[in-house]
């Protein structure tokens, strides 16, 4: 029975994996550290998958968990504790802003996001992938006018940061 | 213009850039468990062999060292000593070398026989212990009774009585001895079950849902 969800939850994993990349650029600065997180959320969300429940799309579910293991693991690698790494699981990665080819304004504003704290680089997060304040506040379980608030101070925060 | 929007345009842009990892991949990354199961094995490995050592120490090293040096029988204890952690210093390298080989392990097949042998090196390394204990069961109590000068002057005492106590003695030895090996058996398959067995079972539950990837690929 297990190897039949198991194949579900694969196929279903295969064809939003690109929800799971995307949170590991904002959270990491380099592409060893996105592999690991990769590693880490893939199997928080194979763990969780018993309680997905379909009433919510998967993507929806992803976004949820996924950012909930970016957010557990960088309050963990502040205090120095590193997952363990899949030496064997090569594939290529090669985003530009991981080398120093990018358009430098862009670089900045990528450095200014990755020293943004957890919860505010969710809200970035989810703000790039075109979810409204309601979306943003169930999938990071604060109030909508929290999000708001802490939209606002991002904003400021990036500004000042970019202009000093 | 707003950094963020910046950021947007970016974003939406580089989307098309992520990697695709494939179904094959992605069963691997949760199949990966593998790996840490086998580390924590040979982590326990050398834990309980601390925790042997150690309690052979602090209890009655000393004392039977003493008794078995005036039995002059250091010619079996020793060497039995040393065998015995020589072979369980070969398991610790067969435990390490598993751990090594199933986390650099890249292809389904060779991951699946890995676990096997895993499991295989286990069954051994507590049939080798089991069979390690009868055998000291067996020597302690030859040994006791060809050496110990008061059981000795008993066995003759016994013996002088009549044939048939002396029989019935061995007997009653034989038995003490079996009782002892069930008991022993018990408690350390007991220990076993609660450490290795629940580890194993795990990996049992990878190598099933390996296998079914196998098929369905």
């Amino acid at each position: 029975m297990k190897s039949v969800t198991e194949q579900n939850f694969v196929v279903l994993l295969q064809e939003h994996q690109n929800i799971v990349h995307k949170i590991c650029r904002i959270y990491t600065n380099d592409s060893d550290a996105h592999k690991d997180l990769f590693q880490e959320i893939t199997i928080q969300l194979w763990k969780a998958f018993p309680k997905f429940r379909g009433d919510s799309k998967f993507s929806t579910w992803m976004y949820r968990v996924g950012l909930n293991t970016a957010i557990t693991l960088y309050r963990k690698s502040l205090r120095h504790v590193q997952s363990q790494r899949i030496e064997s699981m090569e594939y290529k990665l090669s985003y530009e802003e991981y080398d120093d080819t990018k358009d430098e304004q862009l670089k900045l504003i990528y450095g200014a996001v990755r020293k943004l704290n957890d919860i505010d680089k969710g809200i970035v997060f989810l703000y790039l992938e075109n979810k409204n304040y309601k979306e943003i506040s169930e999938t990071l379980g604060i109030s909508e006018v929290n999000a708001r608030v802490r939209m606002n101070r991002i904003k400021t925060k990036l500004k000042t940061q970019l202009n000093s | 213009m707003d950094e963020l929007e910046l950021l947007k345009k970016d974003w939406d842009k580089s989307s098309t850039n992520y990697p695709n990892l494939n179904n094959e991949q992605l069963y691997k990354l949760i199949n990966k468990k593998s790996s840490s199961i086998v580390k924590w094995i040979f982590i326990i490995s050398l834990l309980e062999f601390s925790a042997w050592t150690l309690i052979s120490f602090l209890f009655d090293g000393a004392e039977s060292l003493e008794k078995m040096k005036s039995y002059n029988v250091e010619h079996i204890f020793y060497p039995l000593t040393i065998f015995g952690y020589l072979v369980l210093f070969v398991f610790f390298y067969l435990f390490y070398k598993n751990y090594k080989s199933i986390s650099a392990t890249d292809n389904t097949k060779m991951l699946m026989e890995q676990i096997l042998k895993t499991r295989k090196t286990v069954k051994h390394y507590v049939i080798y212990n089991l069979l390690f204990v009868y055998i000291s069961i067996v020597l302690a109590v030859y040994i006791e009774l060809t050496n110990n000068p008061e059981t000795q002057s008993m066995l003759t005492s016994i013996e002088s009585e009549g044939a048939n106590n002396i029989y019935i003695l061995y007997l009653t030895i034989i038995g003490f001895i079996l009782l002892a090996m069930a008991v022993v058996t018990v408690i350390l398959l007991g220990i076993y079950f609660l450490i290795y067995g629940l580890l194993l079972k795990r990996l049992k539950s990878n190598y099933k849902d390996l296998k079914a990837l196998e098929k369905a690929i």
